[in-house]
């Protein structure tokens, strides 16, 4: 081996080659069949994207050059800009090199270009026609060659052309600044041969004339930032020539636009170029290939939704009748910009961009430029909603080309200057490595590589001198442009004053107005002053919130009512204006601000929570902080309060404090959706047990001292009843309770109503923090029994006295606060009552009557039945009063049945085979919804009772959101109906024992 | 502002429409009318016009409610029995809640949501009514009605009232865009048929609206009543309207396979089976009235039991004979409905039992090829003939526990039928009627 060769091998290396001794060979062969030297081969390859496949590629490119004797044309590019030109291209695209190894003969193009060649110089439409042998300059061309024959020469020449520009886009040292260029010629590109196609079309339909048709493009190919491969989107129209039948018009243009179309993407000798696809024409797939413009024009008034006005923005004529296809697009673009104006098109739009991007796999969502987080479609989608929602104010807008049109934002001051720079350059970035990837092979693809060769070759083919460093733009890129959304739409909302720099975007009032409006704020004028008030001034809390406000005023938009959030947040923030830790948190914690704008902007209850005790907020970082709390450890707080003071009034304030503070955690949670209905109506409950058990404690105490004692003489307990027993409990519910004591003493009966009046009033009087009603009705004889009663007379009433109604109402009762051995001599009491051995016919149909009588009686008046959530056909009441015939007939025996909890005993009774799954699935369904229902009411918190379903649509719509699911009002109250229609026809089936629905 | 809007403003101007009539139609199907002024049509395009949407409860509403009603400027006609001068123009409306969604209980918004589903699957659904109705003198209280002349099945009557009054209806229905194909005089004294040009489902629906208001129009001006009453003769036959019905992929009949059976595709043959299936359940839509089942169980043609048979005259479900190279129109008869169903109804519930049947891949039954008048109920039971509901208050049963027409109106729009159809049947289980008189009241 000689000296020279072993340099030439470290320099190979040097030059990137991995194989050198593979491309040391190839060299030699590359001269041998060439039949002379290469100049400095390695720094050749130090050009190329992917040096060995450059290198064999050249060495296939000279033999088929030497066997087609075009072996002198490649010869002459040796040590030239036009060899250096041919290399590169070899080195990046294996499939342009095909082409060439197929047809040397255009080797000779390399020279024949201009040494400084340029990128839109060729008049590529006139170029296609001419290969298939058509006159550019006729009015309609139509091909000479038809047949096969001219697509496959359509297709080479298109092919031909290709090369030019990629040639040209690969030499370029700074990819990023061609860009725009390389998108628009590829577009005209993709025109030119649509065009080529529909004159070869023409050739084989001899009543061509009869039509005019024209091809508008659509997508990137509209917009004329078309990819090297993608599918080429199309709309078709036509209008008949003059004089021709409109029927006989459409059936020819049908007939030549397929043919044009398959000109383009029907397999063949020579490869096809792209998929043409039609498929956003109006009824999509199903529709009509070729429609009149009147018929376009129709649908588009008629059916269309707001994506396909938003994919009308890019329409442009790009082959056929001209004049067709103007009036097309004159048609058309003041539709785009009325629709703009529909309700909720902004919405509609966010939606739409959401279930595309949930379409993505999760597999590929890491590595995908185009649809993936932060890739190209959040950019365009960026764009485009700005776009709309200023555009029918400002045509200077209405561009169509992404860049173009982030410009036009940018002069008209919609976007900062930093902004738009920013998404500029990522929108680049991101389109050049896309055509570096597709360019490789002619392959549709959008995903970056996983293999360390294919990702070195990407990275050396767009500019990068490492893999890693590319990959470190990558994520930056993909993080910015996340960002970037929220900032760009809601940061120029800011006032002039709170700009952070000069270079900022200010909208003007009206423009602002716009925005505001668009996303859903009610009262855009108020909104931009509370905007103001929050960011004007120099204070620090200024500029935190200046930070914050772009993005939470997006989380508002999201929320039910905008215009109430945003409001609360500023009430909020004037209250805390003191607190550091407030502001801190919402700037450092990654969900808190999110979770505030939420809250504040659905539920009523939680703000009103929130505004009562600011300090709340800090649960919002942490999600462990919005779970329930266990009841032992409430319980043990309660314990730490009592013990720490003998001061009643001190002791029930902070019991009451504690309960208010758990419902509030509670509610957000609720409306966070971190915990579901039935486990906040089981929290709820807890917080009552632990605020009477205390309240009992106090009022024990406060009871003996003033009657001199030292220990009250006599066991009290509390007993939990109704929904309160069944830890059901809604945010707003009173306490049922009833009260049992049992004592030798003589002045036991009065000691204990005492004790019981006092719980009330500890947990009644006015204070500061919330009171919790109690309500002790459903006591033996109801109001005109002793408010507290003995073991042993409660024992007697209910042996001797009691109706069948009172066993079901103890079938609920949960004995919740006082002397634990009290409690289970209670239990054992009532359990002999409420799980006889027997229910009786008499009680049975008792029941049943007093079911049918209630449904009458106590609906409140003038309201819709179907829409009460309790007392309506299928609601609560149904659904517990079968639950609870169930557990009278069968608890005796089916010890799991002895529960206080609905869904506990409805399982119970499905594991006995006492109802079938089926029809306990219906009631669930029915009760759990309802449950959510009745919740979400609590914490929308319009209603004073959460018992009636609003008849408003919109509200109903909030409801869904509170309670975390996607319908809409209507659907919602389309569910509730036919819940409470199944759980109805189960009640009476079961409940009532009625055969038929009647 | 729309192109299609603007057209109709521009009309309204150049034609001198002094009143716009904003029609809807009640879930019993009786159409409904809001008149505007000019002045206030724009507004009703962009926000529509708001009133008391509880009137599309039918006779048993309760609460208020409201809603917007939103022209739909591509129904934009003008009335042409209110004279050229100051004209009266109608345009169908959308009712929708005040936030924008689409009424739940506006009949054409259920119809716009089962033909959007049918659509979802790919396909386009068209029909096409035959539509009778009598022709009576002008009522007097008190006396059994009486037709006009004593024709028969296709008779031609020399100067009749009937002929001259088809011709004048025909032209007024042309005259505000409904094709007729097909007219003549049927079996009943003093009844008629018009026949509809078929159309998708949701303009036909309309035309059906408008059809029955434009015959009661120019029965007036002729000085005679026209009614759609299923059975207004007790010893006549009664009204129907056979609806044909098909599904078209695009452009091509789904209906349609060369050379099989019928030349019927397998996507007919479960359409039918689901039509065969669901029909009892949805009786109390296509044929919605007390009086309805006299009809339905008056003999002479009348489909009482669930079969289907190609050119059989009793047959529920009815396949026309084919033409040869006439596959585009291969389609499906429901001989049920009668022409005082709420089209949007019932062409809902029609289409969502077909659809059914296709989606769960129903087998069609073996065709009926005798009278089926003509066999013994045991013979009928035997091959599997079920009956259609006998009366209302069966067809209500039935129909309240079906999960299909549940469905395909929504939980409102069924709840809404339910009451009314219910309150119906109170109403007419209360009265004594002459029979009674005459048959009890003698001899009790």
């Amino acid at each position: 081996m000689s000296s020279r060769e072993v340099s030439l091998a470290t320099r190979l290396r040097r030059a990137g080659v991995s194989d050198t001794e593979r491309a040391l060979s190839l060299i030699q062969q590359i001269e041998h069949v060439a039949g002379v030297g290469l100049e400095d081969p390695a720094l050749a390859v130090s050009y190329l994207a992917d040096p060995e496949t450059g290198l064999l590629q050249l060495l296939r490119l000279a033999e088929a050059a030497r066997d087609s004797g075009h072996l002198e044309d490649l010869v002459a590019l040796r040590d030239r800009r036009a060899g250096a030109r041919l290399g590169v291209l070899l080195g990046a695209s294996v499939a342009l090199g095909d082409f060439l190894v197929r047809h040397p003969e255009y080797i000779a193009d390399f020279d024949a270009w201009p040494e400084d060649d340029a990128l839109g110089t060729v008049d590529q439409r006139r170029v296609l026609l001419e290969a298939v042998g058509a006159d550019p300059d006729a009015d309609v061309p139509v091909a000479s060659m038809a047949g096969s024959d001219g697509v496959a020469a359509m297709r080479v020449a298109y092919r031909r052309q290709l090369m030019r520009v990629a040639a040209v886009d690969l030499f370029e040292d700074v990819p990023a600044t061609v860009f725009p260029a390389v998108a628009a010629v590829l577009a005209d590109l993709a025109g030119a041969a649509l065009e080529a196609g529909l004159a070869i079309a023409r050739a084989d339909e001899p009543d061509h004339a009869l039509t005019r048709l024209a091809i508008i493009g659509m997508g990137k190919c509209g917009a004329r930032e078309l990819n090297y491969v993608s599918d080429v989107d199309v709309i078709f129209a036509a209008e008949p020539a003059e004089g021709a039948e409109d029927d006989v018009s459409l059936k020819i243009a049908t007939r030549l636009a397929a043919a044009a179309s398959r000109a383009c993407d029907r397999p063949g000798p020579e490869p096809a170029l792209w998929q043409v696809d039609a498929n956003l024409r109006p009824e999509g797939k199903d529709g009509a290939l070729v429609r009149g413009i009147g018929s376009h024009q129709a649908y588009y008034e008629r059916w269309a939704q707001t994506w396909e006005f938003q994919a009308l923005l890019k329409a442009r004529p790009i082959a056929g009748d001209p004049e067709v296809g103007q009036h097309y697009l004159d048609a058309m673009s003041p539709l785009v910009w009325n629709a703009v104006e529909r309700d909720g098109f902004v919405e509609s739009a966010q939606a739409m961009r959401r279930r595309v991007e949930e379409h993505v796999p999760a597999h590929e969502q890491e590595r995908q430029i185009k649809l993936g987080p932060g890739g190209l479609r959040d950019v365009e989608f960026t764009i485009q909603l700005l776009q709309l929602v200023h555009g029918r104010h400002d045509p200077s807008l209405r561009s169509r080309t992404t860049l173009d049109a982030l410009a036009a934002l940018r002069r008209g001051g919609y976007v900062g200057r930093p902004d738009a720079a920013k998404m500029d350059r990522s929108y680049r970035q991101l389109r050049v490595w896309e055509h570096r990837l597709q360019l490789r092979k002619l392959q549709r693809t959008h995903l970056m590589p996983v293999d360390d060769a294919d990702k070195r070759v990407l990275a050396r083919a767009s500019g990068f001198a490492t893999v890693e460093y590319m990959e470190e733009v990558w994520h930056d890129i993909r993080r910015d442009v996340r960002a970037m959304h929220l900032e760009m739409f809601y940061r120029p909302l800011l006032p002039v004053m709170a700009s952070l720099s000069a270079d900022e975007a200010r909208l003007d009032d009206a423009a602002a107005r716009d925005r505001l409006a668009a996303v859903g704020f009610d009262d855009p004028q108020a909104a931009l002053r509370h905007i103001t008030a929050l960011t004007e001034g120099v204070s620090r809390r200024a500029a935190i919130q200046r930070q914050l406000l772009p993005a939470m005023i997006g989380w508002f938009a999201q929320g039910a009512d905008p215009d109430s959030g945003l409001l609360a947040f500023r009430k909020l923030s004037e209250q805390l204006k003191d607190a550091q830790w407030y502001l801190k948190l919402l700037r450092d914690s990654g969900s808190a601000a999110e979770r505030l704008a939420r809250l504040l902007s659905t539920s009523v209850y939680v703000t009103d929570a929130l505004l009562a005790s600011a300090e709340d907020v800090t649960w919002l970082g942490d999600t462990a902080a919005l779970s329930p709390r266990a009841p032992e450890r409430l319980a043990r707080e309660a314990d730490a309060i009592l013990t720490r003071s003998d001061d009643a009034d001190q002791c029930i304030t902070a019991l009451r404090g504690l309960r208010r503070r758990e419902l509030a955690r509670t509610a957000a949670a609720d409306v966070l959706g971190i915990i579901d209905s039935v486990q906040a109506a089981a929290s709820v409950s807890t917080a009552a047990d632990v605020l009477i058990a205390g309240a009992l404690r106090i009022a024990s105490a406060v009871v003996a001292r003033e009657e001199g004692m030292d220990d009250l003489p006599i066991e009290f307990i509390v007993v939990a009843m109704g929904r309160y027993g069944g830890s059901e409990m809604s945010y707003t519910s009173d306490a049922d309770v009833q009260f049992v004591f049992d004592g030798d003493h003589p002045d036991a009966a009065s000691l204990a109503v005492k004790v019981a009046k006092r719980i009330q009033r500890l947990l009644k009087q006015v204070n500061p923090q919330p009171a919790l009603e109690i309500d002790a009705d459903l006591r033996p004889e109801g109001r005109n029994g002793p408010l507290a009663r003995s073991l042993a007379s409660s024992t007697e009433y209910y042996e001797r006295w009691s109706d069948p109604w009172e066993a079901q109402a103890l079938l609920r009762a949960r004995p919740c606060a006082g002397s634990p051995e009290l409690l289970e001599r209670f239990t054992a009491m009532i359990d002999a009552v409420r799980y006889p051995a027997e229910l009786p016919a008499s009680a049975l149909k008792q029941m049943r009557t007093l079911k049918a009588r209630m449904e009458s009686e106590r609906l409140p008046r003038g309201v819709d039945p179907r829409r009460h959530l309790k007392l309506g056909p299928g609601g609560l009441s149904d659904v517990e009063w079968t639950v609870q015939l169930l557990q009278l007939q069968h608890a005796h025996r089916v010890e799991a049945l002895r529960t206080t909890r609905t869904r506990e005993a409805l399982h119970a009774a499905v594991s006995a085979e006492l109802i079938s799954a089926e029809d306990a699935a219906e009631l669930d369904e029915a009760w759990v919804l309802a449950t959510d229902l009745r919740g979400a009411l609590a914490l929308r918190g319009r209603e004073r009772t959460p018992d009636v379903l609003p008849g408003d649509t919109r509200e109903l719509k909030v409801l869904a959101e509170i309670m975390n699911v996607r319908d809409t009002g209507a659907e919602l109250l389309d569910r509730h109906g036919r819940a409470t229609r199944h759980a109805r026809a189960v009640t009476e089936r079961v409940f009532f024992g009625w055969e038929s629905g009647t | 502002m729309d192109k299609q809007q603007e057209y109709v403003l521009r009309s309204v101007e150049e034609r001198d429409i002094r009143f716009i009539r904003l029609w809807f139609t009640d879930v019993l199907g009786i159409l409904k009318s809001v008149a505007i002024a000019p002045a206030e049509l724009e507004n009703a395009f962009s926000e529509g016009i708001g009133f008391d949407g509880s009137a599309v409860e039918g006779l048993t509403r309760v609460y208020e409610a409201d809603m917007l009603a939103k022209p739909d400027p591509s129904t934009f006609q003008i009335l042409p029995w209110r004279g050229a001068e100051h004209g009266v123009a109608r345009m169908f409306c959308d009712i929708s809640t005040p936030d924008g969604e689409p009424a739940l209980s506006d009949p054409r918004q259920v119809l716009k949501r089962n033909l959007d589903r049918a659509s979802d699957l790919g396909f386009t659904f068209y029909t096409h009514p035959e539509i009778e109705f009598y022709l009576l003198e002008k009522p007097q209280p008190g006396e059994l009605p009486k037709p006009v002349d004593k024709a028969g099945y296709f008779d031609n009557v020399p100067r009749g009232t009937a002929h001259n009054f088809r011709r004048e209806a025909i032209t007024m229905l042309e005259s505000m865009g409904i094709s007729v194909e097909f007219s003549h005089h049927e079996a009943g004294p003093g009844q008629n048929e018009i026949d509809l040009r078929y159309a998708d489902a949701l303009t036909m629906a309309d035309n059906i609206m408008t059809f029955r208001t434009v015959i009661k129009e120019v029965a007036l001006e002729q000085g005679v009543f026209a009614s759609f009453m299923p059975k207004p003769l007790a010893d006549g036959p009664g009204s129907g309207m056979h609806t044909h019905m098909s599904l078209f992929e695009g452009d091509r009949n789904a209906f349609y396979e060369a050379g099989a059976d019928h030349q019927l595709s397998p996507v007919a043959r479960q359409f039918m089976a689901g039509l065969l299936q669901y029909a009892p359940e949805i009786s109390a839509i296509t044929n919605q009235y007390v009086n309805s089942y006299k009809r339905l169980w008056g003999g002479a043609e009348a489909p009482s039991f669930v079969c289907w048979g190609s050119n059989n005259r009793s047959a529920l479900v009815r396949i026309p004979i084919h033409k040869p190279g006439k596959g585009q129109s291969t389609r499906v008869e429901y001989r049920a409905m009668d022409s005082a169903a709420n089209p949007y109804l019932a062409f809902s519930v029609l289409l969502s039992a077909g659809l059914k049947g296709i989606e769960e891949g129903l087998e069609l039954p073996d065709g009926a090829e005798d009278d089926v008048w003509n066999l013994s109920p045991a013979e009928r039971k035997a091959m599997g003939y079920q009956a259609l509901p006998s009366s209302l208050s069966q067809a209500i049963e039935v129909m309240e526990r079906s999960e299909l027409v549940a469905e395909t109106l929504g939980e409102r729009v069924f709840d809404f039928v339910l009451r009314n159809k219910r309150a119906e049947w109170q109403a007419y289980r209360a009265q004594v009627t002459p029979y009674e008189l005459e048959q009890y009241l003698p001899v009790l």
